[in-house]
């Protein structure tokens, strides 16, 4: 069986627990884990909140994209935007990094999206938004 | 994202409660600051015991509320961390700074 879904939203915060709850159910076919279904919540987040607080000055759009092979144990999301972009995308994937301390940003948010997920890409280039591919096998 | 309060003794006990995200944290951090300026105890312990989610974000507000008393020499505690957000801390070497205590 395999499955895919996209979708559109603003980039309002609201949406960072709405995308949880839809990538957390659109994985329930391959039966996770709890732990496997908290990593995929909680990669998504971070992904969605890194596009809602970067993305645009105002709100923009998020496109969230999942697919679903059932035969393979895999599901892969995307998470992209037109806003801005990253400047430096190698040093957006270092831990601790931010471009907003002042806001009591973590920087964690790439490192996290890291280690729960079984894979991760990330593309980007100044004004031309940004693209998180992550992927993670449920066995 | 809710946040309770509790004194025993000298420590200031916050209880947080629901998913804490960077949508929910937006006002948490000005009611936690508001009720650590009151001052006057010697540890502030960070239940996380009905915390439902927590991400990145979480991490921020805990790591800002750490310094914050970290400058007023009160010292933080956490209790009650349940596995997701364990997972979290664990990540980031949050233990490392912050210490949990048993109840």
């Amino acid at each position: 069986m395999k499955n895919h879904f996209e979708l559109k939203m603003p980039s309002d915060g609201v949406n960072e627990g709405f995308a949880r709850g839809v990538a957390a159910a659109f994985c329930l076919p391959l039966e996770p884990t709890l732990e496997q279904l908290s990593d995929v919540k909680t990669a998504i987040s971070e992904a969605v909140t890194n596009a809602v607080v970067h993305a645009y000055d105002g709100v923009g759009e998020i496109r969230l994209f999942g697919e679903l092979d059932e035969d393979a144990h895999t599901v892969r999301f995307v998470v992209e935007d037109d806003g801005k972009g990253i400047e430096d995308v190698q040093a957006a994937l270092q831990p601790f990094y931010t471009t907003r301390p002042d806001d009591e940003r973590s920087g964690m948010g790439f490192t996290i999206i890291e280690t729960f997920m079984d894979d991760m890409r990330v593309t980007s280039s100044p004004g031309s938004g940004v693209r998180v591919e992550m992927m993670k096998v449920m066995k | 994202m809710g946040l309770e309060f509790k004194r025993r003794g000298k420590d200031l006990c916050l209880t947080l409660s629901g998913d804490l995200d960077e949508y929910t944290a937006r006002s948490l951090k000005a009611e936690a600051d508001r009720l650590i300026e009151a001052r006057g105890f010697s540890t502030v312990t960070l239940d996380m015991g009905g915390v439902t989610f927590m991400d990145s974000t979480g991490l921020g507000f805990v790591l800002g509320r750490y310094k914050k008393l970290r400058g007023m020499r009160v010292e933080m505690l956490l209790k009650n961390v349940p596995p997701q957000v364990d997972k979290v801390f664990r990540t980031s070497g949050v233990y490392s700074l912050i210490p949990i205590v048993e109840d």
